[in-house]
């Protein structure tokens, strides 16, 4: 039984192409890393800087994004290099400034929105999902909306229920968006300038802890190797990050850290695991999760996001669907459906952390061979 | 200071015109909407299936502030949006097209009634109540960054007054002094509830005190007042003078839907009587501005227009099922 | 050859700050446009650059307490 969801299909024609002058021009796709150093948030400003001198009909709009530089530091610095014309700070409205966005890409700018939290969702959501994910398809592909809305997700430093979810998930539900999630400078660097350059709206959500901030807890691979010119990485394109043959740990954002951690430590007990960093959630990498498990015929799926109805769900349903005897063992490490918790004890308890993902990756190795 | 065209007895008659090409319009769509409906009144059935918003008694608003607008202005309108977009120059044909969900529609039959959109006019609709606001916004950020002096309406029902987005979106627009006008329509009725069940104050033009931006509310369902109003707005809104609150007390003549009974509607034995298309008629004749021969090619005029956008939708291919995944993206593929 | 000293953030002589982020390593050529470090001092955070191009060698280790104005990095 083989039942696809993929549709390979694109719009023929477009009446109302932007006039930016970003997409169409050619620049390079996934070039080598090179050796220059940068954090991922500081990747993320470089993106946005280069494709802001390219096109003038890139900007940025949003709450503490000019001389602050963005709570979680994605637009240091833009303002003194563009000005407050191009690097708007705006009032607490985020259905009104959000939707301004949406208006300023129907008309052929290229804005890139920051929602400062994703879990500030509630008070915009109409203008995402009503608006900005479907007024492409009600036009009948006559009208696009090339727009970014970045916004930070995740936890693990106390800030509670309302400021630690994930919530790509739910992003990722909605028909209608691009939904990108790096987990290292390279590929913020690479999928900003994609997301940018697109001519659909691309959610691009960056988790805290995979920025290398100075005043939260870092893992060394939130620096890392980035090229100093422009350059694509694909929207759509998952990556083996380390190559394994005994378990997949198929993951996304910091929660590939944590599955690289792992894997280094049960490599010295003989466990070959491999990591796929789906990078992008829609379009999903289908056929990168295939590749993987059918090395390893066992699946782990880490999320940082709500266990149930969500993207654990649609992994595991993936080789479900394509090829159900592909699959010795399948698990996910996520949040168990619970509010993230305040106390330190607690949110550690829920979230996806490295010894959940090590007592994982063990009981599948356990149970996928007594199977 | 004159900053739009003064109001002339070809003006008059234009406006007149452009109301009895909505009403033409309006009665076509209740026609063919019910054509196929009975004998029960089946929602999801006929050739155009689905909700149906009527805006007959909301022509002076559609018509008054069209005549200010060129295809290069933007306009968001509301699930009530057909004598908008017939003022704005919305084409006929492919926005018929669309209510008959056809392939030929301004959405290739994939948004509806409630959703057209017509890049070529900028045109736009948004079916959540207030939520076409914000949008508006951007498309005069955009005008006011290129240096164009377009400016972008947003309309609104009373009942949108009460919204959140509608505060948001005065506010930045008065903060970023954007080409906006907002006009509200003020039809007595949100659905079902009257305006003095859902609104603390008798004129929303009152709220653009908050947001220190002009307001005015238009009252008799006014074309003329219309006019006037939302042509200073408009002009001051070129000016780059920043945005403006209209309001017109309006009038819903028939129900919130097609299949609104309306019986909780207390004012309905004197809607008729209000009926904005035969009082404004008579002002004309009475100031010898119209006579009948020019009523009743007004009339013949619309008929032909709107039955050949009739004709072309009926005639147009119904979108095939094999492409209901299509448009989802601009570039590529949802895998 | 040049030093390369923790900048002074703070008006307060004995405040001190730490390294976040070395983006180089000891051994690695620098010269004046290449990002070499991330300092904090509380919660606002600056980056440094060395003075003159050469082969860089660092002396403190990053997350490290530094008092402002120490000497960091040598560049030769």
């Amino acid at each position: 039984m083989t039942t696809t969801t993929d549709t390979e299909r694109s719009t023929a024609t477009s009446a109302a192409a932007p006039t930016g002058t970003a997409a169409g021009s050619s620049i390079p796709v996934e070039p080598d890393a090179g050796t220059r150093k940068l954090s991922t948030a500081k990747a993320i400003q470089e993106a946005i800087a280069q494709q802001m001198r390219a096109d003038d009909s890139v900007f940025l709009m949003g709450e503490d994004i000019g001389p602050y530089g963005g709570i979680f530091s994605s637009t240091t610095g833009l303002i003194d290099e563009f000005g407050a014309e191009r690097v708007m700070d705006t009032p607490i409205s985020e259905t009104a400034f959000i939707g301004a966005g949406i208006g300023a890409a129907v008309e052929g700018m290229r804005p890139i929105v920051e929602l400062m939290f994703v879990d500030f969702m509630g008070v915009c959501l109409d203008q995402m999902y009503n608006h900005m994910a479907k007024i492409h398809f009600e036009s009948g592909g006559n009208v696009q909306v090339p727009m970014v809305l970045m916004t930070a997700t995740g936890g693990g430093y106390s800030d509670g229920a309302q400021h630690s979810q994930s919530l790509w998930g739910t992003f990722a539900h909605l028909p209608g968006m691009k939904v990108v999630v790096p987990s290292n400078p390279y590929d913020a660097k690479g999928l900003m300038t994609a997301a940018i350059r697109s001519n659909d709206p691309v959610v691009f959500m960056f988790h805290k802890g995979v920025m290398g901030l100075g005043w939260m807890k870092k893992n060394r691979r939130s620096i890392g190797p980035v090229p100093e010119e422009a350059y694509e990485v694909p929207i759509g394109k998952a990556k083996v990050v380390r190559e394994g043959t005994d378990v997949s740990i198929v993951t996304l954002s910091l929660s590939v850290h944590h599955a690289l951690d792992v894997a280094e430590k049960v490599e010295q007990d003989g466990i070959s695991v491999e990591v796929l960093d789906l990078r992008s959630l829609v379009p999903l990498d289908r056929d990168a999760i295939m590749a993987s498990v059918s090395k390893t015929r066992r699946l782990i799926v880490v999320d940082e996001d709500y266990q149930s109805f969500g993207v654990s769900g649609e992994v595991i349903a993936t080789v479900a669907e394509r090829k159900p005897g592909l699959l010795d063992y399948a698990s996910r490490v996520c949040v168990p459906d619970v509010p993230i918790p305040y106390a330190s004890g607690l949110e550690h308890t829920v979230l996806p952390g490295p010894a959940r993902i090590e007592a994982a990756v063990r009981e599948a190795v356990r149970e996928g061979n007594a199977s | 200071m004159t900053l739009y065209p003064e109001l002339t007895d070809d003006i008059r008659r234009e406006l007149l015109s452009m109301m009895v090409l909505i009403r033409t319009y309006e009665e076509a769509i209740l026609r063919e909407y019910h054509a196929d409906k009975k004998p029960g009144f089946d929602i999801g059935a006929g050739l155009i299936p689905g909700e149906m918003h009527l805006a007959a008694g909301q022509e002076p608003v559609a018509a008054g502030l069209g005549a200010h607008l060129t295809a290069d202005d933007a306009l968001t309108a509301t699930h009530r949006p057909h004598h908008l977009a017939i003022a704005k120059g919305v084409r006929l044909p492919e926005m018929t097209a669309e209510i008959f969900g056809r392939e030929s529609g301004l959405g290739r039959g994939r948004g509806g009634h409630m959703h057209l959109f017509d890049p070529q006019t900028h045109f736009s609709c948004s079916g959540i109540v207030a939520e076409g606001l914000p949008p508006a916004l951007g498309q005069a950020l955009a005008f006011q960054r290129r240096g164009s002096d377009a400016v972008a309406v947003a309309v609104l029902g009373e009942g949108a007054a009460n919204a959140g987005p509608f505060h948001e979106s005065l506010n930045l627009a008065a903060l970023w002094k954007l080409p906006v006008v907002f006009v509200v329509e003020d039809n007595d009725w949100g659905i079902s509830v009257p305006r003095a069940k859902s609104t603390a104050i008798l004129s929303n033009a009152d709220r653009g005190v908050a947001y220190g931006i002009p307001g005015v509310r238009v009252e008799e369902n006014s074309v003329e007042g219309v006019y006037e109003a939302t042509g200073e707005a408009i002009a001051r809104a070129r000016a780059g003078e920043g945005p403006s609150l209209v309001e017109v007390h309006t009038l819903r003549l028939w129900g919130h839907f097609e299949g609104d009974a309306q019986g909780y509607r207390e004012d309905l034995e004197g809607v008729p009587g209000r009926d904005p298309l035969p009082t404004y008629k008579n002002a004309l004749e009475s100031r010898g501005a119209l006579t009948e021969a020019d009523y009743t090619g007004m009339e013949a005029a619309a008929a032909e227009q709107v039955e050949d956008a009739i004709a072309f939708a009926k005639g147009s291919p119904i979108p095939d099922p094999s492409d209901a995944l299509n448009y989802v993206f601009a570039e590529g593929a949802r895998a | 050859m040049s030093d390369v000293t923790f900048p002074t953030m703070s008006d307060d002589d004995d405040a001190t700050g730490v390294i976040v982020t070395w983006f180089v390593e000891s051994g690695d050529a620098v010269t004046p446009k290449t990002l070499i470090a991330e300092i904090a001092v509380d919660k606002v955070d600056a980056e440094v650059y060395p003075e003159t191009a050469g082969t860089i060698t660092i002396l403190a280790e990053e997350e490290a307490e530094v008092a402002q104005g120490s000497v960091i990095a040598t560049v030769t």
